[in-house]
């Protein structure tokens, strides 16, 4: 219909640039067109007491409206309007079709796999009207890119991934030296590299090749539920408590029950039974579970599949998590003999993992140390160099004024924090934040607090504790799995023997826990990440009362101080990093390896030796030697390919001088055809943008039949500039037509003809 | 109407002693003013340490001290409260520990007790337990709270002490502390000790009572190897810490006693 009215393509005038052909000046054409319409204004209006009252000034308007189209048309028609657009020249250029031939192409929709359609679609006649005026080649688009001789040799859609953008950059690649006036993609979109890189579209305009993209597949697939995305920490303690978000989204079950399930091989970690959200709308929802003994773990996160659900296979992912068991130190420093320190030490008795190393000022003269590795340890009291401070993982200030720590530890402190990446816990006393004058020093920047600018902020008065939404949705505060519980837990353990007013929380801090004291509320634990470690501030010295005051057996005392604790430390890395970009490798083995190398005092170190000992399945082992990264002194890479499906282990290890610094391990995983079980319904959005970013369109497979007409209108390969008139466009009759029997029978119903 | 002055001389003792139990049970604020110093204290002021004296209830006939029954008087009270204050400041002088000047008497007759995780307790052979007053300390020693005990002296004390003990912890072994052990070392190295005597000693120069002429340093520890009930059997630190001030107490006594003290405290607020 359009093409009947307009003579030429929708695409003809999307694309092409509209001139007036005429030989005079245009603006002889805006002076005409503006005389016109003051010219018909006048004598309408001159006229208009003579047919008054039949007409009146709105009636006016309108018929000089009509009058000024009609005669402005006309001038424009003689000025020679015209689209210039460039247009492939016939069989000079080649238009490449890639059919997607994944495995999500194999999915069953209204009786044919996706890809049968799309082979049908080329088949009725797209095919054959492309090959009138252009070659056409025929490519098979999976993992990489395969060209075919036709149709027939279009085999079973098996293939384990899609990747569209390598697919694409090939083609560009290869083609480099031929005419490629367009590509036809047709595939749902369900591409497994994560998108379509930078490169490859700059690679695509580069050539102005449009990519006309036919996208196959529903949009939205009926019963399914799939996980969109689980975040879990890639490292942890053994036996602490971890929290893993799972992301999904579902159509066809809103409202219905579900169960999420964490498994660590055949055992079963945690259940949670959920309540199903709206149809595709995104859900988030938290799973709590022990990470158990040490050891390189792939955990597996799922949604039990519901009835008539077919796809199930993308209701369970599968995440590494590298469970250590490494003794990690904290060092406790307490200014007085106080129930917290001796409550929080019993706490840690049964860690296996987290040792508490302490220096209690018994007396003003005397330091009484526990849990120390040998008799030198802390002899002379607080550490005064990097390399003997920074062995510990986590620092606990309990009640000390600042004024003990000299301006050089002060730094120091700073430092464990900012450079070495420990944890930094600040506790309530009555030496302790505002009254330890800890807002004066240096450390102050540390504190997720801005401590009150006075005296006299401990009190020994009860105190009530209460969990913010921040610390229901943390490890630290779970006491309960179920967290509505946990929230309720919190509100009837025993008050706290005193508490302390900690002042403002910075901007980025967390307040996790508050407390009710005197009519008022305020922050009790607070959390902050700073530099590369983290603070935070307990502002209390009374939790031991709820290990005094409640049932005996009653863990939550020993509970929280070791989720608090194991917070502090968790993230503390040592001198070695190691990292991958990705733990899980989707149908590509290709790994980058990277390590951040320090050296005791936890400065890069520039000069290491670094390489990686990667172990794999079916007795991979390979030694990859890390190079420096230039300007960025302390980093060091390695390209790796993991060529087979499963775990690998890499420990990277540092010397110096051939003397160890240390080491670190990294797990990461290669898993092929699972990713095509994900986003099976049709990605338009990806489909729709790679289109317009490269000047093409896109396509509903029933919209196919299009294709031949406009896919003419490209400015890669072989053009020729075409001038078309629009003159003769059948509709610019139709519209003069229209103006004048328009205004004709206007005239014979106000009677004025 | 006249009032016989029998009547009337009954009326004013019955107020003039109830009068004075309540002020001396509620901080003995009667003996302040121009008394000795260690009488004088604040029982508001609020402190991380509390001494906290366990009251009890003796059994039938075994006061002991110089009073019987559940109130001041009673055996729980013996050196009460002299010894706590002059303890107290020794600790105040000597440690970083925030304590209050005054002593806390306590008692299992309620939850109170947890709040005050280290407690003492005296005459202990004449001490009996309620089955709840028993499940009482038994747990509060399990949660963490410290028991010490002093003041007995003799088999037969040690066989009725044993009675109370075996309700709270019964199948709980007591053993004899070693020099080395962590609590003789804590604050002070006290890896040597002496009998503690009470004050008989000014009077007879007899170090022991009764048929106890050992001293025994006995504990009762946790699952973990803590010492949560320490024993101080045939000794009398309490004594000590009572009449340090006097002339004619050895000091070498007193000073054992307070070290033995602080040690225990110290233990008790880190163990």
């Amino acid at each position: 219909m359009f093409q009947f009215l307009f003579k030429y393509p929708i695409a003809m005038f999307s694309r092409g640039e509209f001139v007036l052909l005429g030989s005079w000046p245009k603006w002889i054409l805006l002076c005409l067109v503006a005389a016109c319409a003051a010219g018909l204004a006048f004598l309408i209006h001159s006229r208009l007491k003579q047919a008054a009252p039949r007409v009146n000034i709105w009636r006016a308007g309108v018929i000089w409206l009509l009058q000024f189209a009609m005669a402005g048309l006309l001038l424009v028609l003689l000025w020679r309007p015209a689209i210039v657009i460039a247009e492939l020249k016939p069989q000079q250029n080649i238009i490449a079709i890639l059919l997607d031939d994944s495995r999500s192409m194999g999915i069953t929709e209204n009786g044919a796999t996706r890809e049968a359609q799309a082979v049908k679609a080329l088949q009725n006649g797209v095919l054959a009207a492309l090959n009138k005026n252009f070659q056409t080649r025929l490519y098979r688009l999976d993992s990489h890119l395969t060209q075919i001789p036709d149709l027939q040799e279009v085999r079973e859609a098996s293939a384990p991934a899609t990747r569209i953008g390598d697919g694409l950059k090939q083609l560009a690649t290869e083609t480099s030296g031929l005419p490629i006036g367009a590509i036809v993609l047709l595939s749902d979109g369900a591409d497994n590299s994560g998108g379509i890189d930078l490169d490859t579209i700059s690679a695509l305009r580069s050539r102005r090749i449009p990519v006309h993209a036919v996208g196959l597949g529903l949009e939205r697939i009926p019963n399914d539920t799939e996980i969109n995305d689980v975040v879990v920490a890639p490292r942890a303690l053994a036996d602490s408590r971890l929290s893993a978000t799972i992301t999904f989204h579902q159509a066809g079950y809103a409202g219905r029950k579900a169960t999420l399930t964490a498994r660590d091989g055949e055992k079963t970690l945690a259940t949670r039974e959920i309540t199903l959200a709206g149809d595709g709308s995104i859900q988030t929802e938290g799973l709590l579970f022990n990470a158990g003994e040490a050891g390189a773990k792939a955990l597996q996160f799922s949604i039990d599949p519901l009835p008539g659900e077919d796809n199930r296979a993308n209701n369970s992912v599968t995440r590494l998590v590298n469970v250590e068991s490494d003794k990690r130190r904290i060092l406790y420093v307490e200014g007085e003999p106080r129930w917290e320190y001796k409550f929080i030490r019993r706490a840690e008795d049964d860690d296996r993992i987290v040792q508490v190393v302490s220096m209690l000022r018994t007396t003003e003269n005397k330091i009484y140390r526990q849990g120390i590795s040998d008799p030198k340890e802390l002899a002379d009291g607080f550490p005064t160099r990097a390399e003997d401070l920074f062995g510990y993982q986590a620092i606990i200030i309990g009640s000390v004024e600042a004024g003990y720590f000299t301006p050089a530890q002060q730094d120091l402190l700073r430092d464990f924090v900012d450079r070495r990446g420990g944890g930094l816990l600040f506790l309530g006393g009555r030496s302790a934040l505002g009254d330890g004058v800890w807002g004066g020093s240096s450390v102050s920047d540390l504190l997720p607090v801005a401590l009150p600018n006075k005296k006299d902020t401990f009190h020994r008065a009860p105190a009530t504790a209460e969990l913010t939404p921040a610390g229901a949705d943390s490890t630290i505060c779970r006491l309960v799995d179920d967290p509505d519980r946990n929230v309720e837990r919190w509100k009837k353990l025993p008050y706290l023997m005193d508490y302390q007013e900690t002042g403002t929380p910075k901007p980025g801090a967390a307040v996790l826990a508050e407390m009710k004291a005197g009519g008022h509320t305020m922050p009790l634990l607070i959390t902050e990440n700073y530099g590369r470690g983290r603070t935070a501030v307990l502002a209390t010295g009374g939790t031991w009362r709820w290990q005094m005051s409640q049932p005996l057996g009653d863990t939550t005392h020993d509970m929280f101080w070791r989720q608090l604790l194991r917070w502090l430390v968790a993230d503390t890395r040592g001198e070695i990093v190691a990292s991958v970009p990705s733990q899980t490798l989707f149908d590509d083995g290709h790994v980058q390896l990277s390590a951040e190398v320090r050296d005791r005092g936890y400065q890069p170190a520039a000069d290491a030796q670094v390489e990686a000992h990667v172990v794999g399945p079916s007795g991979i082992s390979a030694m990859v030697e890390m190079s420096p990264v230039p300007e960025t002194p302390g980093s060091y890479q390695a390209e790796w390919t993991a060529e087979k499906p499963g775990s690998y282990v890499a420990e990277v290890t540092a010397a110096q001088g051939g003397q160890e610094m240390g080491r670190d391990v990294v797990t990461f995983q290669r898993m092929d055809g699972v990713a095509e079980n994900f986003h099976a319904e049709q990605n338009r959005e990806l489909l729709e943008r790679l289109a317009s970013q490269t000047g093409g369109r896109y396509y509903r497979p029933e919209e196919l039949s299009k294709l031949s007409e406009e896919i003419p209108f490209s400015e890669a390969g072989i053009t020729v500039r075409e001038t078309k008139e629009l003159w003769n466009m059948p509709a610019v009759f139709i519209l003069i037509l229209l103006l004048r029997m328009s205004e004709w029978l206007l005239r014979r119903k106000w009677g004025i003809v | 109407m006249r009032i016989p002055p029998r009547v009337s001389v009954v009326f004013f003792l019955v107020c003039l002693t109830s009068v004075l139990i309540v002020l001396r049970v509620n901080g003995a604020q009667w003996f302040g003013g121009g008394g000795p110093e260690y009488y004088s204290g604040n029982n508001s002021e609020k402190a991380e340490f509390y001494w906290s004296r366990l009251r009890y209830t003796p059994r039938v006939g075994q006061g002991g001290g110089y009073g019987y029954g559940y109130g001041y008087g009673a055996s729980w009270s013996r050196d009460y409260p002299k010894a706590d204050r002059q303890f107290l400041m020794a600790l105040r002088r000597l440690t970083r520990i925030q304590a209050r000047s005054t002593e806390q008497v306590v008692d299992l007759d309620s939850d109170e007790i947890y709040d005050y995780p280290w407690v003492y307790a005296v005459q202990v052979e004449s001490w009996s337990f309620t089955d709840a007053e028993a499940k009482r300390l038994r747990d509060y020693l399990l949660k963490g709270g410290f028991l010490m005990v002093d003041d007995f002296h003799g088999t037969a004390d040690w066989q009725n002490f044993m009675e109370g003990m075996r309700m709270v912890l019964p199948n709980r072994p007591i053993e004899d502390l070693n020099d080395n052990d962590e609590i003789f070392h804590v604050l002070y190295d006290l890896g040597e000790r002496f009998q503690v005597p009470g004050e008989q000693y000014v009077a007879t120069g007899r170090t022991y009572e009764k048929d106890g002429y050992v001293p025994k340093w006995r504990a009762i520890r946790d699952d973990k190897g803590r010492v949560m009930v320490a024993i101080c059997h045939n000794m009398h630190l309490g004594d000590a810490w009572e009449w340090a001030d006097t002339a004619e107490y050895p000091e070498k006594f007193a000073s054992l006693a307070f070290r033995v003290g602080l040690n225990y405290i110290m233990y008790g607020m880190t163990h």
